[in-house]
């Protein structure tokens, strides 16, 4: 009898064995083709970063601030945040498909009011803006738009508006290269200069470079080279120092400092190797850097934090000092968050 | 008579031989011995057999894209007879073999398998120096074709498909091909979103105001905006194929299409070299209908295995800008004009 209940219990076993082949197959699958991130409000970072960071993710602007992260506004499709020198205003972009807009928000992100006017009916009338900077003085807002256009030629130019004046008074900065994606990351500077990246045909393809222009339009100068391919600057909170990417054309990216003394750049140094490394942001003060890089199985973007060892320390360019002096190995920030890199962070 | 309870005509004590009771309980006892192993054997077989059947229904698209999608070896021999050779050997595993990766604008504009490819990329793998090389042949380049014109060479594929693609560029550049892969614009999207997404850098911000709005829509002669950022990102399926697809404002022309497509790829070998053997049946799904190859399972198998050896210093690439190619001007068309003097030695090289 015994022996009759076991074979019919056996029996009846085999298809669950069967499903449970296909059910353990079906855990065996790679991670990283599963892995989803989470929003920023749902995580806790590993430790907290002095100041206030803004960052996005898929479309929202969170705020990180004494450890925790607050979604600013409605949800929508912010895609770059610049922030006022006061830090009661941002500028941020809302993108579609067909067209990006500048937008002034109040620093909880509630919408003030819409910049730019750039979705039109007609597809090639359409405009992108993006890359907001407000200037030191906060009256201006510099961004780069897609304006001249001819025929297929899509370039971004740097231009400025007022921030309380209407798009009419926009006016261009620079003069971008044709058919090479154009001028990109406005940095304003004191006295009207600007630094910004600017895209050149070199010897092996498309290249960026870090430029400083003295006034509206003027030529300009080149600050790194071609061959280095540095892109994405940020300038430390004393003006003395400029964190940028470089590639050298390659998929990867170095975080590289260099001191600053407002005309010229000093030696470059390395202060992280490798890796797909972006948009680097000084801290408040001076002690380190954020940036984005990806982590985990699903190799979203997540905020790392690479501290000096010294307070960065500001150098002559000709000098042989060089800045920071030491530095720490980076820490991750967040995890299972997946930050747009194509933002320049925000930090005060 | 007293009787002897020890007495009895059955016990074989006392008897000598045994009765034929005890040996029906013997028997008896081994058969059900024999029953019990039977049935643990038959129960065992059971569940071998239910969990194979498991695995068959768990790989079942890989099984039926083995049949149907890979080791399309007519296509290969046609090319072969269109070169006037011999059907090549199945090269040894682990020996040297080139594949010729084709991709096409497969939207409803065009009848199925008559279809431009507008990418052409020819990949030497050599396992065993754990070596790859990549060659990307423009598209507007001015050629006989095997099937009897002289035309773009992307059009060799619209004439008579892989066979016609592979023996145009045998012919040409002079080079054995053992294997292609041919992809569409869907599978290409559905491919790179089932592993997750690439990761590359953007090396400048591609933009244009008259990028194909194809997939997915009611008229597939319109046109919609692109703008992929510079810079480190993570891009997903559809903003992959508009930074490999867009050409219209790349002052490089045709040429920066060629090197993002490479990028691409080895960011997608990047990420093919994470997965395992149970990704697969999510994978094959994925492309169902819009992926083709000459492969066989055991091929694919063994480039999966390279992608995760192979680091990314020995991967060579080339493209052909000037002074390998010169824009010319045919009547009717604007294409580019191959200097073979040049390009024949350097294939030569790389792919001996």
């Amino acid at each position: 009898m015994m022996r009759k209940l076991a074979l019919v219990l056996a029996i009846a076993l085999m298809p669950a064995f069967g499903f449970g082949v296909y059910t353990y197959l079906g855990s065996l699958k790679t991670k990283a083709v599963r892995a989803t991130a989470v929003k920023p409000v749902e995580t806790k970072p590993k430790f907290a970063l002095p100041g206030t960071m803004i960052v996005i993710q898929d479309g929202g602007l969170y705020k990180l601030s004494g450890g925790t992260f607050t979604e600013l506004g409605k949800a929508g499709s912010w895609s770059q945040v610049a922030v006022s020198p006061d830090h009661t205003k941002l500028v941020a972009v809302s993108q579609n498909s067909l067209a990006s807009e500048l937008s002034l928000l109040g620093s909880d992100g509630h919408v003030i009011k819409q910049l730019t006017h750039d979705r039109v009916a007609i597809l090639d009338a359409n405009h992108w803006a993006f890359y907001p900077r407000i200037s030191l003085d906060g009256k201006t807002v510099y961004y780069s738009f897609d304006q001249p256009k001819r025929g297929y030629q899509v370039d971004l130019a740097v231009w400025s508006m007022p921030l309380n004046g209407p798009q009419a008074q926009a006016r261009r900065m620079t003069t971008p290269n044709d058919h090479t994606g154009g001028d990109v990351t406005p940095i304003p500077l004191s006295g009207g200069a600007l630094l910004y990246v600017k895209y050149t045909l070199g010897a092996t393809g498309i290249a960026s470079q870090i430029w400083l222009q003295s006034r509206p339009l003027a030529a300009g100068t080149a600050l790194t080279d071609l061959a280095s391919d540095c892109n994405q600057p940020s300038l430390s909170p004393d003006g003395n120092q400029l964190a940028m990417i470089c590639t050298s054309g390659k998929q990867s990216g170095r975080l590289v400092v260099a001191p600053f003394d407002g005309r010229r750049l000093g030696p470059m140094r390395t202060v992280l190797a490798g890796g797909l490394n972006a948009a680097p942001a000084w801290a408040p003060d001076g002690s380190g850097l954020a940036y984005l890089a990806p982590a985990g199985a699903g190799g979203h973007f997540q905020l790392w934090w690479l501290p000096f060892a010294v307070p960065a320390v500001s150098a002559s360019p000709s000098g042989s000092a060089t800045a920071p002096a030491g530095r720490l190995a980076p820490k991750q920030v967040t995890t299972d968050v997946d930050l747009t890199p194509t933002t320049p962070l925000v930090w005060y | 008579m007293q009787s002897d309870p020890n007495f009895s005509p059955m016990n074989p004590a006392l008897t000598g031989t045994p009765p034929e009771a005890a040996i029906r309980r013997l028997r008896a006892s081994r058969r059900r011995q024999w029953s019990t192993v039977l049935t643990v054997v038959l129960v065992l077989l059971g569940f071998l057999v239910s969990g194979a059947a498991g695995a068959v229904v768990y790989f079942w698209p890989v099984l039926m894209a083995g049949y149907q999608q890979t080791g399309q070896v007519s296509d290969i021999k046609a090319a072969a007879s269109a070169v006037a050779q011999s059907p090549a050997a199945v090269p040894p595993a682990g020996a040297a073999f080139t594949v010729l990766l084709l991709g096409s604008d497969d939207d409803s504009k065009f009848p199925a398998d008559h279809v431009l490819t507008q990418s052409m990329i020819l990949v030497r793998v050599d396992p065993s120096a754990r070596q790859v090389t990549m060659l990307s042949i423009p598209r507007d380049l001015w050629v006989p074709l095997s099937t009897g014109t002289t035309e773009k060479i992307d059009g060799a594929y619209s004439h008579g498909k892989a066979a016609a693609a592979l023996a145009t560029v045998e012919k040409n550049f002079h080079v054995h091909i053992d294997d292609y892969a041919w992809i569409g614009l869907k599978g290409l999207i559905k491919l790179i979103d089932q592993v997750g997404g690439v990761d590359l850098v953007v090396s400048n911000p591609v933009l244009d105001d008259f990028y194909p709005s194809d997939i997915d829509v009611r008229n597939p002669y319109g046109y919609t905006r692109v703008a992929v950022l510079p810079g480190a990102q993570h891009l997903d399926g559809m903003h992959a194929l508009q930074y490999v697809r867009s050409r219209h404002n790349d002052l490089q022309s045709d040429f920066g299409r060629s090197y993002r497509q490479q990028q691409v790829l080895l960011a997608l070998r990047a990420k093919a070299s994470g997965l395992n053997p149970t990704d697969l049946p999510d994978l094959v799904s994925a492309v169902s209908g819009e992926f083709k190859t000459s492969m066989g399972l055991s091929r694919l198998r063994e480039l999966l295995g390279i992608a995760q050896q192979v680091d990314f210093s020995r991967i060579h690439q080339i493209i052909l800008t000037p002074p390998y190619t010169s824009s010319g001007q045919i009547p009717g068309h604007s294409a580019l004009n191959p200097h073979w003097d040049l390009i024949l030695p350097l294939v030569r090289q790389y792919f001996p």
